[in-house]
């Protein structure tokens, strides 16, 4: 055996050391599902339980009036969904596109849709992907649309909490939403209507709006 | 640690740019040593009188592909993250097509030509002008042939998706197929050598 | 797998190891073992960064700029020139692509001047003109920059990158690269041979 090996050409030892590494391919299993990632459970167990991996909806608004402009605000609803109303800044990503987006792994990611639920799926699958800044936007849309587009007065207000309402008048004015006081919701509980998207403010209704530089040759 | 390290945020773009220009270095010494910085080499694969090209070529391709496959395999390279081109089948064979034709016209091609102009070769510095021309035709003619150029969309495609094999098995014809042609390449520049009485280069 | 190591360094050794006389020229090294060593690279590009090598797009980048310099306005319009300068944000002249194509030159120039083989020269067949040559050097580069933008990669970006992860299109690409050269290489033969 040895022989046989040293008496061959190099040529042929590099051909010969090629088809065993292709040999052993062909029993070697799919490269595409062998990626394995290790997940610190405890890490994971923590921020949930603390609920630092969450953004309140005023936390949000006050980021997007201030124009803070350092995280990415993810729509995971279907697309329809994000072209009726979505959060102004946020792109849409639906929820099955996660895993194959270009987010970057250092980037502040605040992940909503309805409700908690696909954002909490969202969010763990980018956490074991070890995306660091991951997010969740307490209570979603639904908590968006209750608490910052209509908010509603508080029964017995006292002085400060009044101050406060009309601090969320302005923001939900701001947002094209309006603040419902006790009266007006009854007459208009029919009619609430959602702000229509603007244009301006939504960063990412196609994709050419963001066009990142492409990497191939 | 998993790779690709770029893609799991282990450093930042400007180092990026670091090491593209060390791999760019590698690249270039390779090529060199290759032999492809000289046209008259590039060329004569297409005379059957030196196949330098295909050996190198292929060889690399199988190089890369089994240490690519075998790091994804283990788990270390998330194959995922790599990057593929998007298939676009018509225009990709046009355009090779074409590309084809400026390589044995122009005796170059991009990477090559710029190791030939790095090693003083006029005509390289001349083929270097050329594919800028090229380029700019093709940008000014851009809004023309866009729907050409994004005809035939297929996605990111492999060939073991699209021909529905498996990836290792895959991995194992293209071997053979390289050693294959290795074989038909040696045997061939003999039968050439024979012929004219020339010492392949 | 040591031994395969040592074989392989053995052989190297063996490749460099001739008495040259001074300044003349090396011979270029065995075919196989520049294959490795490029895939080695390629692989290196990939673990490291997730993508392959290139060399086109560093050119397409310039023209690009350079468009954008002197008619912002016609280039803004136009998808293929703005899909290289990107959205602002980053200086497009501060591209992967051409700082690795720097580092060709620079490769490509050590590795030259090591082996004495950095020289001013023209490369042709002996049965042409040198100014035929750089004709047909104009006419080649124009159609390969034509055609690698067409099929989205050169031989590098597409033929070598992507064939070693198997993409459908580059092995086209690859295959048609080889069908073109092939079916001209007759009519230009006065020029190679």
């Amino acid at each position: 055996m040895k022989k046989f090996w040293l008496n061959l050409s190099m040529n042929r030892k590099l051909a010969l050391i090629a088809i065993v590494f292709g040999v052993i391919a062909l029993f070697g299993g799919d490269p595409y599902g062998g990626t394995t990632i290790k997940i610190n459970e405890k890490d994971i167990a923590l921020s949930t339980v603390g609920n630092s991996d969450k953004v309140s909806v005023t936390e949000l608004a006050d980021w997007i009036i201030k124009d803070k402009s350092d995280f990415e605000l993810i729509d995971l609803r279907s697309d329809e969904k994000f072209s009726e109303y979505t959060i102004p800044g946020s792109q849409s990503i639906p929820l099955p596109q996660i895993t194959s987006s270009d987010l970057m792994r250092n980037q502040k990611i605040v992940l909503f849709s309805d409700d908690d639920v696909a954002a909490s799926q969202a969010w763990f699958i980018l956490k074991s992907k070890k995306y660091k800044g991951v997010y969740i936007l307490d209570g979603g849309l639904n908590a968006w649309k209750e608490k910052v587009l209509f908010p509603k007065a508080p029964l017995n207000a006292g002085k400060d909490e009044l101050a406060e309402f009309d601090k969320m008048k302005e923001v939900a004015n701001y947002f094209g939403g309006q603040a419902q006081t006790d009266s007006s919701v009854a007459e208009t509980k029919q009619q609430i209507k959602l702000p229509t998207p603007n244009l301006s403010t939504t960063k990412t209704v196609a994709p050419t709006g963001k066009k990142k530089k492409r990497e191939g040759c | 640690m998993n790779a690709p390290f770029f893609k799991f945020d282990y450093f930042n773009s400007d180092v990026s740019l670091i090491i593209a220009f060390v791999i760019g270095i590698a690249f270039g010494i390779a090529l060199e040593k290759g032999g492809f910085g000289r046209a008259t080499i590039l060329a004569s694969q297409f005379y059957f009188t030196n196949m330098r090209v295909l050996k190198v070529m292929f060889t690399a391709i199988v190089t890369a592909m089994l240490g690519l496959y075998f790091l994804s395999v283990i788990g270390f390279v998330d194959l995922s993250l790599v990057y593929l081109t998007q298939t676009n089948l018509l225009p990709m064979a046009v355009g090779g097509f074409i590309a084809g034709l400026g390589f044995i016209i122009g005796g170059y091609c991009p990477g090559t030509s710029m190791v030939a102009l790095a090693t003083g070769k006029l005509d390289a510095m001349i083929f270097v002008g050329g594919m800028i021309f090229g380029i700019l035709v093709f940008g000014e003619m851009f809004p023309g042939i866009e729907e050409f150029f994004n005809s035939g969309f297929m996605g990111t495609v492999t060939l073991p998706s699209y021909f529905n094999l498996s990836y290792g098995l895959v991995v194992f014809l293209v071997v053979l197929m390289a050693i294959g042609a290795f074989t038909a390449a040696e045997w061939g520049e003999k039968k050439m050598a024979a012929k004219t009485g020339k010492e392949v280069l | 797998m040591t031994s395969i190591t040592k074989t392989i360094t053995k052989a190297l050794e063996k490749e460099d190891g001739h008495v040259h006389e001074h300044h003349e020229p090396k011979s270029y090294s065995n075919p196989y073992l520049v294959g490795i060593g490029l895939g080695l690279v390629l692989l290196a590009a990939f673990v490291i960064m997730g993508r392959g090598l290139g060399a086109s797009g560093a050119l397409s980048t310039i023209v690009a700029v350079a468009v954008n310099t002197i008619a912002p306005e016609h280039s803004t319009g136009n998808n293929f020139y703005s899909e290289y300068i990107g959205d602002g944000s980053t200086n497009p002249l501060m591209d992967w692509l051409i700082f690795q194509t720097l580092g060709v030159l620079a490769g490509g120039f050590l590795s030259g001047t090591i082996s004495h083989r950095v020289f001013k020269g023209v490369e042709k067949g002996p049965r042409i003109s040198t100014r035929m040559r750089f004709v047909y050097a104009f006419i080649g580069g124009g159609l390969l920059g034509y055609g690698a933008k067409l099929a989205r990669g050169c031989m590098s970006g597409q033929a070598l990158s992507g064939g070693a992860v198997l993409n459908l299109g580059s092995w086209v690409f690859m295959m048609m690269v080889f069908a073109g050269g092939y079916a001209a290489a007759y009519f230009m033969r006065r020029q190679w041979t």
